[in-house]
């Protein structure tokens, strides 16, 4: 009974807070219930239709965790033997600790140029002495001139050549991160040999 | 008399602060490169893009003489860095582990002032900056000032107990932060942890046959690189397919010994497309679109610079 009183009284304290009714002090903190107070926000949000109101409900933590944890099935008995022999085999895996999550693979490097669309947008007489800036965000309709965008055929021939952009500029990055692994090494080199070379001069 | 004795005296002793001031900056970067590789830690950083954030675990440590390393991207898909004395192994997602041989991993701290910071003299002026608290302790900042001014500068603050890296940033020649790297927390041990002594069992793949050693790298013909910033040498030019799209492209890789820049020379893709870049902390990708050809910039240099660069390439006669 006394249980339910409370959180009842809780309840009502995190609304009260979340309508800025009552302070959020040290004393009542312990009493505002997070959870509560993130699902009332997110509602209040909806219900003014703000913009970007997209409930998001973060259950990739615990759907992780429920794979990880899942049982395979289907699993012959030659693939367990596999398993259990990558299992022993003294050869480093992707991480020691943890297992891959092979569902979610894409090159980190990539992801950074990928989730920025890229996007021409400055004409090239514009005679600015800053650099044209490849737009991080799509603004539409002011893309292509009027006759261009009535077209269809033009307008995806456009998307395909920006995608194909987005997927060089991936590419790019990645080499360069690769690439420059070996750089210090390279110049130890470099200098080395510069060095042979005035000796022997 | 006793004027002139005074403004003597005074210069004297100027010149004299000056002087131990950058044997100070020099030495504290110094002492930090030793503390790097001397200590058994376990520390946690993370890196600040823009509105991106990567944290990282950095693991050292020294087991019977062999130096062990590790270093996790602990987001996303990841990223595991592994360092046995002179081999590092990069486990990425999609690819094939595989080892390369060079005595320091490439992540986010330039791995020049891991090791010997004598060959950045040229390019980068060691100056003194004032004492901060960072991550809880009292800390010194060491600004690596670009002698040219096509470049960015970076900026270290170095823990005064352990000598051992804080934060640090790249910073544009306007004094903005463009991506900074921060330390949230540090143990230094007596003895390795426990990851490291595991490593030391595990077998790695054999590191990728050596650099061509032919001396120092050829340019390559068909491209002419008209300008760089000064104190940019190239390491490596050849022609090769890019992993992702199979795509062919000329490449060059130059450093000034803090940073690299990467220079492809490609088909040109189809279709209007203006030149443009793309930043994200402090690394610009700048595709120019010179009509018969594409020429790609990529580095952590200013978007200005990457522009000029690749607006200088030329095909060669």
């Amino acid at each position: 009974m006394t249980q339910s009183k409370f959180d009842v009284n809780n309840e009502q304290m995190t609304s009260e807070i979340l309508d800025a009714e009552r302070e959020l002090k040290m004393g009542n903190q312990a009493q505002l219930d997070a959870d509560k107070f993130a699902r009332y926000a997110l509602i209040g949000d909806v219900m003014r239709q703000k913009e970007q109101s997209t409930p998001c409900i973060d259950i990739t933590a615990s759907v992780a965790a429920a794979i990880a944890d899942e049982p395979v099935y289907n699993m012959t008995e030659e693939e367990a033997a596999q398993e259990l022999q990558s299992k022993n085999s003294n050869v480093v895996q992707m991480s020691f600790w943890r297992r891959p999550l092979s569902q979610v693979a894409i090159a980190a490097s990539v992801a950074l140029c990928t989730v920025i669309g890229v996007n021409n947008f400055t004409p090239q007489n514009n005679i600015d002495a800053q650099a044209p800036m490849l737009q991080s965000m799509p603004l539409t309709g002011t893309v292509a001139p009027v006759s261009l965008s009535s077209e269809p055929a033009m307008q995806s021939a456009e998307r395909g050549v920006r995608e194909l952009q987005k997927q060089r500029i991936g590419a790019l990055v990645l080499e360069h991160q690769r690439q420059s692994r070996m750089a210090h090494a390279l110049s130890k080199n470099t200098k080395q040999t510069e060095k042979d070379k005035q000796e022997e001069n | 008399m006793i004027k002139w004795l005074a403004v003597v005296l005074s210069v004297v002793l100027s010149t004299q602060i000056f002087a131990n001031e950058t044997i100070n900056a020099r030495q504290l970067l110094k002492d930090m490169s030793s503390a790097v590789q001397e200590r058994n830690f376990d520390a946690s950083f993370v890196v600040v893009k823009g509105k991106g954030m990567e944290p990282y675990r950095w693991l050292h440590g020294q087991v019977e003489q062999t130096d062990l390393e590790i270093l996790t991207l602990l987001n996303g898909a990841g990223l595991e860095v592994v360092r046995v004395d002179d081999v590092v192994t990069y486990f990425e997602p999609q690819t094939e582990p595989y080892s390369l041989s060079t005595d320091v991993i490439a992540g986010p701290i330039p791995e020049v002032l891991l090791r010997d910071i004598s060959t950045l003299d040229s390019s980068y002026e060691f100056v003194l900056g004032g004492k901060e608290r960072i991550a809880g302790r009292p800390a010194q900042l060491v600004r690596l000032v670009a002698k040219d001014e096509s470049k960015f500068n970076y900026w270290l603050w170095v823990d005064l107990q352990s000598a051992l890296l804080l934060k640090a940033a790249y910073v544009n020649q306007d004094s903005e932060v463009l991506e900074q790297l921060q330390l949230t927390h540090i143990s230094v041990t007596e003895r390795p942890a426990s990851q490291l002594l595991e490593l030391k069992e595990k077998t790695l793949p054999t590191p990728i046959a050596a650099l061509s050693d032919d001396g120092p790298v050829k340019q390559q013909n068909n491209w002419q690189i008209g300008w760089l910033p000064n104190g940019f040498k190239l390491l490596k030019a050849d022609r090769h397919k890019l992993d992702l799209n199979n795509e062919l492209a000329d490449y060059f890789l130059y450093s000034d010994g803090l940073v690299e820049v990467s220079v492809f020379v490609q088909r040109p893709l189809t279709g209007q497309r203006a030149s443009g870049a793309l930043t994200s902390g402090a690394t610009t990708v700048y595709v120019h679109n010179a009509g018969a050809f594409d020429v790609s910039v990529v580095g952590k240099i200013p978007v200005e610079t990457a522009k000029n660069i690749a607006e200088s390439v030329k095909r060669s006669l």
